[in-house]
């Protein structure tokens, strides 16, 4: 019985210990998989849909309201229907400046290159995506000259960009942070709950996680009583005459990315997002990211975000049965999530490495 | 023997568990390093450091006295090898003003046990140094 009890708890150590390291990769797709998504005009996303899973959006159709004249963000009654989250690879590629909400100079410049590229039959110039800068890999910082990147968060993103991501946290299941929420391609709910003066966002990607936006005038906790998390605190209201939803955002762990590339992003992050609606089919998604502790100023983000009408959120649980984690290893060669002895600087492995 | 090897499995799965649950992705040096020191690496090391988005602060503690550090200097040329140097000072038992360097290599930026190794020069005594992010 003693024994028995010893297997079953052994057994038991084993399991979570698996659970708890087995992420796969399949939020953050590898180096082959790469996608890049530019930032679409609310107009021009009619129809087309972003590159999230499942078909397109329907053509545009009035923006829906509440019943008070409020955006309504999410379904109307009796309908089915989610936003089909694009795949942003390089947030980078999506910077925008806030006033205008326009991509700035160099972006617009980079975009009608490559676009005269490929109507003279090359293959164009890609976005800054690969090639072009310093970093190896891809483009590393010197592909994308406008981001304001300390120089600590520039070192690591050339490094994230040299090994092409190979240690994403969202390919090791966890969760996106801040604003890789919208640009992780799964679909998402938004659901305003006024008489509760909350809103409720659930997202099948990103292991299946949910923001809490409190719309009833409090203020962030402070101090200790600040928890950070994945998503961080949030706060809404209304503005525009209730079309725009802006939400203020604080405690941020560090345990993520701001995206595929690997922007890193520290605590100290403040996310300032807007939600729009111009139609049925359309959520205009932008972002102002304020991080002083690894960029010099904010930066500001944008895309759309297309509705798929026949659309309801499925059951996704990223860990199950994904054992590709475990042949992981670090720049050493050793286990990325196995036990390692503290202190101890193992031999670098030859090169080739094991990776 | 059996007992002792259940525990150690027991102790290694405890161990390993919170790895996923507690990466950091933000400035290597904004959570805690241990280690040692000195032949065989055998004086325990601690590094506390914090880092604020203009600098890094903290304290390092070598066996002795709890030193804050004052400087931390780096060079990024090699993304993948940040060159750092890091100062520290503060007062022994006796009230006598302590110094400490610790010059070296951050390795392993992009996971979660990043590796610190160099040399450390603390008043008189000097030796070769390897902490490991907890």
């Amino acid at each position: 019985m003693k024994n028995q009890l010893r297997i079953a708890f052994v057994c038991s150590a084993a399991v979570a210990l698996f659970a708890s390291t087995a992420w796969l990769e399949a939020q953050a797709p590898r180096a082959g998989q790469i996608q890049q998504e530019g930032s679409i005009a609310p107009e021009a996303a009619q129809g087309r849909g972003g590159r999230g899973r499942g078909r397109n959006a329907a053509p545009a159709q009035p923006t829906p309201k509440l019943a008070d004249g409020t955006v309504n963000l999410g379904r109307v009654a009796g309908e089915k229907g989610i936003w089909n989250l694009p795949y942003i690879t390089n947030m980078a590629q999506n910077v925008v400046d806030p006033t205008t909400g326009q991509p700035i100079p160099e972006i617009a410049a980079a975009r009608a290159a490559a676009a005269a590229a490929r109507g003279a039959g090359g293959r164009g110039a890609g976005g800054g995506t690969r090639g072009g800068g310093g970093g190896g890999g891809r483009g590393g910082t010197k592909s994308e000259p406008w981001m304001p990147f300390q120089p600590w968060a520039a070192a690591v993103y050339d490094y994230n960009s040299k090994n092409e991501s190979q240690y994403d946290p969202e390919g090791f299941c966890l969760p996106p942070g801040g604003p890789r929420m919208f640009a992780t391609p799964y679909p998402g709910e938004i659901i305003q709950l006024p008489e509760q003066k909350r809103i409720v966002m659930i997202f099948e990607g990103g292991t299946h996680i949910w923001r809490e936006i409190y719309m009833d005038g409090r203020q962030h906790p402070s101090g200790d009583e600040l928890n950070p998390t994945y998503l961080g605190h949030s706060i809404g209201h209304y503005e525009d005459n209730n079309q725009t939803l802006v939400t203020d955002v604080v405690g941020f762990n560090e345990n993520s990315w701001l995206d595929y590339f690997g922007h890193p992003h520290t605590g100290q992050m403040h996310v300032t997002e807007k939600f729009t609606r111009p139609n049925k089919n359309t959520l205009h998604y932008q972002a102002t990211v304020d991080d002083p502790g690894a960029y010099t100023r904010p930066f500001t983000v944008a895309w759309d975000i297309a509705w798929r009408g026949d659309g309801e959120l499925s059951e996704y649980i990223c860990q199950e049965n994904n054992r590709y984690l475990n042949r992981l290893t670090d720049d050493f060669g050793q286990p990325v999530f196995g036990p390692k002895t503290p202190g101890i600087k193992p031999a670098k492995p030859t090169a080739g490495g094991t990776k | 023997m059996r007992s002792g090897l259940f525990r150690l499995v027991t102790l290694v799965a405890l161990l390993v568990l919170p790895t996923a649950a507690f990466a950091q992705f933000g400035h290597p040096f904004n959570s805690p390093y241990s280690g040692g020191w000195g032949k065989d690496h055998a004086n325990r090391l601690l590094i506390d450091p914090h880092w604020d988005g203009k600098a890094v602060t903290g304290t390092i503690n070598s066996g002795g006295a709890t030193l804050n550090i004052t400087s931390t200097t780096f060079d990024y040329s090699d993304p993948a090898a940040w060159k750092v140097t890091m100062k520290a000072e503060g007062k022994d038992a006796a009230g006598k003003p302590v110094t400490a360097t610790l010059a070296g290599t951050l390795e392993n930026i992009g996971v979660y046990y990043k590796i610190f190794s160099g040399t450390i020069t603390e008043g008189a005594q000097k030796g070769d140094f390897v902490v490991t992010r907890n």
